[in-house]
């Protein structure tokens, strides 16, 4: 067995760890949002300040996004990989269809909730969650 | 698709794990398969069939 066969043996751990870390990275940024909006509200928070916060807010997740590409490229197998891909494939087919949905109708005067940045941000981590369990569900 | 990779697998006494560290691919995907969830593309058929020391269509039947 050679050394990039030996890597997959590890990829759900590797996995696993990688998802913990795109959650906690997400919620630095969300945690950063708030922030910079209560500091905005408040006027504690200069707009300068403001800037920079929401910049190294986003870092973490540029990181994780990095590693996500390396692990999907290098350490996860095929069906794992496959597994991946169709959840992120999941994802954005019914996100762009959504959020037309929602522009639409906000823009037709039409009731609809009120998204905040966070809301904008978990949806698609939300959708790839669910797009993962069903192509799990598909090939377990 | 079936297959006889459980059938092969039993033959030897290797567990799944075993396998899957044979093939360099996690024991989820041979478990998948075994059950012929999922079917491997070329590249890993081929090593499964270097592994069992067979032809790809004395191990995969796809008409199963």
């Amino acid at each position: 067995m050679n050394a990039t066969e030996s890597r997959h043996v590890d990829a759900r751990a590797s996995g696993s760890r990688l998802y913990g870390l795109y959650v906690l990275a997400l919620a630095v940024c969300l945690i950063g949002n708030l922030v910079m909006r209560q500091g905005a509200q408040g006027g504690w928070l200069p707009p300068a300040a403001q800037l920079l916060l929401g910049l190294v807010a986003a870092a973490p997740l540029i990181v994780a996004a990095f590693l996500f590409w390396r692990l999907l490229r290098r350490d996860l197998d095929e069906m794992l990989q496959r597994i991946v891909l169709e959840g992120l494939a999941f994802a954005l087919v019914l996100y762009i269809p959504l959020a037309a949905l929602y522009v639409n109708l906000r823009t037709a005067g039409a009731w609809t909730p009120r998204l905040d940045p966070p809301d904008i941000l978990l949806t698609p981590a939300l959708l790839v969650c669910v797009g993962i369990a069903l192509a799990i569900r598909r090939y377990r | 698709m079936k297959n006889a990779l459980p059938v092969l697998r039993a033959e030897r006494g290797w567990s799944q794990a075993d396998l899957a560290e044979r093939l360099g691919v996690s024991r989820q995907t041979v478990n998948s398969l075994e059950r012929g969830r999922y079917d491997p593309s070329l590249p890993l058929a081929f090593r499964i069939a270097r592994t069992f020391d067979r032809r790809i269509e004395d191990i995969f039947d796809p008409e199963g």
